[in-house]
């Protein structure tokens, strides 16, 4: 294929190395040639190095396995979306850098479409960012307005980065429990609340912001307007930030609402409200989020992005601005892509929760997002002999994937270290995925109960 | 402050407290939101921001386009979270030939938004408060805020102009460090240097023995080596980049930062790596898992066609690699001779496509403010772009805040443009010598 390795070296460097005898008697006789190496990681990410999803998508990437774990579609993206995307690459000067802080067009977009939603004025050059992904916007707001003595409430369960990102920025992070009033027989998401006055009792001088995710990963809950006011009033009266990720705002079932905490009065101007392209467009390799909210809030999240990554991938958010344009010109059509995605995963929810029981399992029905939980406890696996130090539901997941051929997501994963007990017999699957992969899913739980009797 | 208890006085209320983290002080300001917005508001030639303004080649662009054609709706879909695997396999392939050592792409490799990314790791990584970590000057603006962002203190050494003594024009090779300037930077707190070669703004390639000065330095005080090589296909008049990460004793203690964006003319794609030991690498995943964690995947597996092109043509006159510096060496002399017909001094650079100019002659056309709180030639690029149309940044961007008036009479411009842009800046340059020749 190419000429010998030797020859790919530069003449120049074989020379320079040839050059620098005297370089290497020093290096010889250096202390440091025989010291231990001391460069070990910072402090700031001290603890921060292990990942559920390094750990599982490596277990689950083998394709002979229904991969139900990570959250990624396997549908496809809507076809416009895939075109305006081939498109841009025919024109030159969208491979070259654009606005740091967002693409023109697309922070043009954003703020239309979001005026509509939201019933209010929203800037596009100081009101909003552009980051990579809603990860990236999390990550954003977190250095932006978070540091060391700041405590951050977290709802448990949660979306496992807003935990070491809290303690990458040098806070403390502060868990509540979402529990289920149903005392354990939770037919539905809806069933999982916070309890106001332990909420209440969360909150101290020290508090510099809660996370709020609506809809909710992984049980899928949709915060109601109450629920949602009992956080504002906590807010207000403590004057606390909100960072609201809202990545699956559009994806709620029937009888229930998306409502952005951003509109309660008072809650405009501390509130940091995070959506996501991957999810609202079903392409969440295009990695590109944004955050939205008050200028004098945004600024600081500006100047992080700016010291950071500096500016984001122009054709990508060339492409999702047009995409945006042809929704928004739709958003009264029921047509339009923010309802109809909704409603196919709507029939995907259904059965997914239908061959769950069939399979003898208790599926939490999600009112949003694209995650189901279910508690596994009642299959009674008995895994007292796998020799780990782990959560029962992470040895299920690994016991499941490697004998029934099915992958899934601990629910460990998700909360802190007090509840990881609660939650331990509760394992997530993910059901943005096409027929055939539901099809195999279908298979396998069809099977588990043969195998059983 | 706590809020009043009183809601409703509260509840259109801001934040009552300091609401920005402290780790942002003095790193807000940002040179290209300023100069960006000014050569867009104004500037009928932009040779300031670092950006070609011709097409980014066509296999790359080719091979985006086919991606998506293939139907693979999966493209569209989270990819490794480290690096998409044809990605990091070529980079491994290449990167061993290269460096003369074998790679494993999983963990001697990593992918970043853009070389700006890799720097934010390396640092977020590296760097804890009260380390020190050394900058030459001048440098490529981020690292000096990044250092700061990470707790750092940066701490600064000048590469020096000695001019030629036959008259010939200055080049970049004439700026040099003073070793025992350098040497004396070094202390027990010094945790890294950051090395940019080929640098901008001069587009100083540094020699052999220049690298291996720092090599010294960085074994005998145990210091780690962040080197930024994005530039390492521009490099002109038969010159080589040399890796420092290939000097004895250097590769364990190196992290090489790369980007597609520059090798492939492609900066809006913002595909950048680091290749380096995995017991430096690891922590820089730590730090990338908890910030961004995913890269866009298509524009990954397009570079990664590109590299795999790279890698069957290497060495050969269709190479990329070859032709790119080849265009760019004739830009730079063209932009050269232009500056020099005019009385703007340049400096030719070894490498980039940056060239920083001695704008001296000229400044009669902006007088001087006493007690301005810009550095001179901030002034003269602003003026320049507003009253000439002709955009350039001043070199005391790439100065720290101590030294920014120490080369005042210097701006930078960028010549990877097509030739009707430098034309175009050539017929600004002459007219303007016209006039001043006439008044």
């Amino acid at each position: 294929m190419f000429l010998a390795s030797r020859n790919f070296c530069c003449h120049g460097i074989r020379t320079c190395q040839l050059g620098t005898d005297l370089l290497s008697r020093s290096i010889k006789h250096s202390a440091s040639a025989t010291m231990p190496f001391r460069h070990k990681n910072t402090r700031r990410i001290e603890g921060l190095d292990s990942n559920v999803w390094v750990e599982f998508t490596k277990v689950a990437a083998d394709p002979s396995i229904v991969n139900l774990g990570q959250g990624l579609p396997d549908i496809s993206p809507p076809s416009y979306v895939k075109e305006e995307l081939a498109k841009v690459a025919a024109v030159d000067r969208l491979n070259q850098y654009t606005r740091g802080f967002g693409h023109p067009s697309l922070v043009k977009a954003l703020s239309q479409v979001y005026e509509q939603v939201c019933g209010r004025k929203i800037d596009p050059l100081t009101d909003i960012l552009v980051t990579v992904g809603a990860y990236g916007s999390l990550f954003s707001t977190i250095q932006a307005l978070i540091e060391e003595g700041d405590e951050v409430i977290i709802v448990e369960p949660f979306y496992d980065c807003y935990e070491p990102m809290v303690k990458m920025a040098g806070a403390k992070p502060v868990f509540i429990p979402l529990r289920c009033k149903s005392d354990g027989n939770s037919a539905s998401s809806a069933d999982w609340v916070l309890d106001p006055a332990e909420l209440a009792n969360k909150f101290n001088s020290k508090t510099k912001a809660i996370i709020l995710n609506t809809p909710h990963n992984p049980i899928g809950k949709v915060f109601t307007r109450e629920e949602l006011q009992v956080i504002a009033d906590l807010c207000i009266k403590h004057d606390t930030l909100c960072i609201s990720d809202e990545v699956y705002e559009w994806l709620v079932y029937k009888g229930n609402k998306h409502i952005k905490i951003a509109t309660l009065p008072g809650m405009w101007e501390r509130t940091v409200t995070i959506g996501s392209a991957g999810k609202t467009y079903s392409v969440t390799g295009w990695k590109l989020g944004w955050s939205i909210g008050p200028e004098y809030l945004i600024k600081h999240l500006q100047v992080v992005h700016q010291n950071t990554l500096y500016t984001c991938p122009t054709p990508l958010q060339e492409a999702l601005a047009q995409a945006f344009w042809i929704d928004y010109k739709r958003m009264d059509d029921p047509d339009c892509y923010f309802y109809s995605l909704s409603r196919e995963l709507e029939s995907k929810r259904d059965r997914m929760a239908q061959l769950l029981k069939e399979a003898g399992l208790k599926p939490v029905i999600p009112d949003g997002g694209y995650f189901m939980i279910v508690d596994v406890s009642t299959l009674n696996v008995d895994l007292s002999d796998v020799d780990e130090k782990q959560p029962y539901d992470y040895k299920f997941v690994k016991w499941m994937i490697a004998s029934k051929k099915l992958s899934a997501i601990p629910l460990s994963a998700f909360c802190g270290p007090e509840t990881k007990k609660q939650f331990e017999k509760y394992i997530r699957f993910c059901f943005i995925k096409k027929d055939s992969t539901l099809d195999a899913a279908e298979e396998i739980l069809k099977n588990w109960n043969k195998q059983k009797s | 402050v706590k809020a009043s208890n009183s809601l409703s006085f509260s509840l259109q209320a801001k934040m009552s407290r300091p609401v920005q983290a402290r780790r942002l002080e003095g790193i807000d300001k940002n040179i290209w939101v300023e100069f960006v917005k000014l050569a867009a508001t104004y500037s009928k030639v932009n040779l300031g921001q670092g950006f070609p303004d011709f097409p980014a080649p066509d296999f790359l662009t080719e091979a985006f386009t086919r991606a998506l054609g293939r139907g693979n709706h999966m493209l569209h879909q989270y990819t490794r979270a480290f690096g998409h695997p044809p990605l990091v396999k070529v980079l491994a392939q290449f990167f061993e030939k290269l460096l003369g050592r074998d790679l494993d792409p999983m963990t001697n490799v990593m992918v970043t938004v853009g070389a700006y990314q890799a720097l934010f790791c390396c640092f977020q990584a590296l760097v804890d408060e009260g380390d020190e970590v050394i900058i030459i000057e001048p440098f490529f603006d981020c690292y000096e805020p990044m250092v700061k962002m990470a707790g750092g203190t940066p701490v600064f050494v000048p590469l020096r102009p000695n001019p030629p003594k036959d008259g010939k024009l200055m080049s970049s090779a004439d700026w040099q460090l003073d070793p025992a300037e350098l040497a004396s930077k070094f202390s027990e707190r010094t945790k890294a240097i950051v090395l940019n070669s080929p640098n901008n703004p001069l587009g100083k390639v540094f020699s052999c023995g220049e690298l291996g000065l720092i090599a010294e330095l960085c074994v005998k005080h145990d210091v780690l080596c962040i080197s930024d090589e994005v530039y390492e296909w521009l490099v002109y008049d038969g010159k080589q980049h040399i890796r420092i990460a290939s000097l004895q004793g250097m590769w364990d203690r190196t992290v090489i930062i790369g980007s597609a964006g520059k090798t492939f003319s492609a900066t809006g794609w913002k595909v950048g790596w680091v290749v380096g030991p995995d017991r430096l690498l690891q922590h820089l995943r730590t730090v990338h898992q908890n910030s961004v964690y995913h890269c866009a995947t298509i524009a990954q597996e397009a570079v990664a066609q590109g590299f795999q092109r790279e890698l069957m043509l290497y060495g050969k006159p269709e190479s990329y690699f070859v032709q790119l510096p080849k265009e760019l060496q004739q830009k730079r002399d063209w932009l050269v001779q232009s500056l020099d017909g005019v009385g703007m001094k340049p400096i030719v650079p070894e490498g980039t496509y940056f060239l920083v100019a001695d704008i001296s002659q000229f400044k009669s056309d902006v007088p001087d403010v006493p007690n301005s709180d810009e550095p001179y030639d901030y002034r003269f690029a602003k003026w320049m772009v507003k009253n000439k149309g002709l955009a350039a940044i001043p070199l005391s961007a790439f100065y720290s805040e101590t030294h920014k008036n120490n080369y005042t009479n210097f701006i930078r411009f960028c010549f990877a443009k097509e030739e009707a842009t430098l034309k175009a800046a050539n017929d600004i340059l002459q007219k303007w010598k016209r006039e001043k020749s006439s008044s």
